[in-house]
């Protein structure tokens, strides 16, 4: 019978052979990003786990779009995801990218991310067409970068995101009506206060 | 248009919603994984959500209001399909449920935004976007699982064997069936079965599972009649205890 401690049962089975070390028990994490509205840049809202890049879509949608508003959404495998320097106070992370790549073959276009302010999200900027993420990032610098000051910069090649397409967008059609879902519309203290009122 | 037969037809609808989305609310906190256990509670509460639409119309059509339709009656005064209220018993069978059921529901409103009685077709293309949500997650978790693992393959064909007499009587026809076809009401339920096998056949073509010969399935019937299994009753009891503690109470 296995343990009732969960520390024991993490441990290593023990084995008389050599053997295969054990796969993860867990999925792999998926980068999701949300348009809160038509018009507005896309950011990045947290990740989900999901066995691939569907499923992790589908996960996505309501793990992340259950509330408030939603225009459209996507998702990418965390290792598909490329950073720059993380840097703090007045650096600029754009200053710690070395100017000059190697080309290496075709040319693909990728999404470049600034985070503009630690503890916030990144959020969508532009795009490129480059031959390699180091080349994205040299290529984002020269397009996006304004002197102002940037603490992180994402670079996500474009084919390997899962968008919304254009028929999706309806998945969100009643979201706005479901306020039911947000927390102040249960309008708790209200009822409070009326409820006390009446057994005075 | 007879307004029998349309009532016939939104309180069938309108309990098969509020029944599954109850059952399928049941796994909230106790999904297979985080992730899952949210998108599952959503989409149960999209389904009670569509069921209060439905009885609303109903409402509007001269009968009670829909707490009290919804929270009232016995088992034999609901309308909802046997397949809705069967026990969850393990994931994988309310997997291939959402899958049968979310499939049939699908077509069956995709069919209504053509509908002779405007409320329903207008009702039937707001919520269009939670059906194609519901049916992406339904086909999704399908064809990744019925091509996975042995395991995995081997639950969800024992699921969807057991299943699939109780979809088939989804598709019970109406003793008013001639009269919603004749007032371009609905299309009726034998069109919507057909375009059902179709769709189902479409997505278990792209996984390891095998579906049964139509000819030889029996469908198992009678919930639009109110003959239901001994499951929907202590259902009903337990998703009225509270609202009966106090019906006038304002949530």
């Amino acid at each position: 019978m296995a343990s009732l401690d969960p520390r024991v049962n993490r441990l290593p089975a023990i084995t008389e052979f050599v053997s295969p070390k054990a796969p993860l028990d867990q999925f792999g994490t998926y980068e999701v990003f949300v348009q809160p509205k038509e018009g507005k840049a896309f950011q990045h809202e947290g990740i989900v786990h999901a066995p691939n890049l569907e499923m992790a879509y589908v996960l996505a949608k309501e793990a992340f779009t259950r509330r408030f508003t939603c225009s459209s959404l996507y998702v990418v495998d965390t290792r598909e995801v490329f950073t720059s320097p993380m840097t703090e106070g007045e650096k600029n992370s754009y200053d710690f990218i070395e100017d000059g790549f190697e080309e290496e073959g075709t040319k693909v276009s990728f999404e470049i991310y600034h985070l503009a302010k630690r503890g916030k999200q990144h959020v969508h900027v532009g795009s490129v067409t480059a031959s390699s993420p180091r080349e994205a990032m040299v290529l984002a610098k020269a397009k996006f970068n304004t002197g102002k000051v940037v603490y992180n910069v994402w670079a996500i090649q474009s084919d390997k995101i899962r968008f919304t397409s254009e028929e999706e967008k309806e998945l969100w059609l009643t979201l706005p009506e479901k306020k039911f879902r947000d927390a102040s519309d249960y309008k708790g203290g209200d009822k409070l206060k009326e409820f006390l009122e009446k057994v005075k | 248009m007879s307004e029998i037969a349309l009532k016939e037809l939104l309180y069938k609808m309108a309990d098969d919603q509020l029944i599954l989305g109850h059952r399928n609310s049941e796994w909230t906190g106790m999904g297979p994984l985080l992730e899952e256990d949210i998108a599952f509670s959503s989409m149960a509460q999209d389904k009670v959500g569509q069921s209060l639409a439905l009885y609303t119309l109903l409402n509007q059509l001269g009968e009670s209001d829909p707490d009290t339709i919804a929270f009232t009656r016995n088992a034999n005064q609901f309308h909802n399909c046997v397949l809705v209220e069967l026990p969850n018993q393990e994931y994988d069978f309310s997997l291939i449920r959402h899958f049968l059921f979310d499939t049939a529901e699908a077509l069956r409103f995709e069919m209504l935004t053509h509908s002779s009685y405007a409320p329903l077709a207008q009702l039937a293309t707001k919520i269009r976007g939670e059906l194609r949500y519901h049916t992406l997650h339904a086909n999704t978790w399908i064809k990744q699982l019925g091509s996975a693992t042995p395991e995995s393959i081997g639950r969800l064909q024992k699921s969807l064997d057991y299943a699939m007499p109780y979809a088939l009587g989804i598709f019970e026809v109406s003793p008013y069936e001639d009269d919603l076809i004749k007032s371009g009401i609905f299309e009726g339920e034998e069109k919507l079965k057909a375009q059902w096998v179709t769709k189902v056949e479409a997505i278990i073509a792209q996984t390891s599972l095998h579906l049964p010969d139509w000819k030889l399935v029996q469908p198992l019937s009678g919930g639009r009649q109110g003959n239901h299994s001994e499951h929907l009753q202590p259902l009903l009891d337990e998703m009225s205890e509270v609202f009966k503690i106090d019906p006038t109470a304002e949530w």
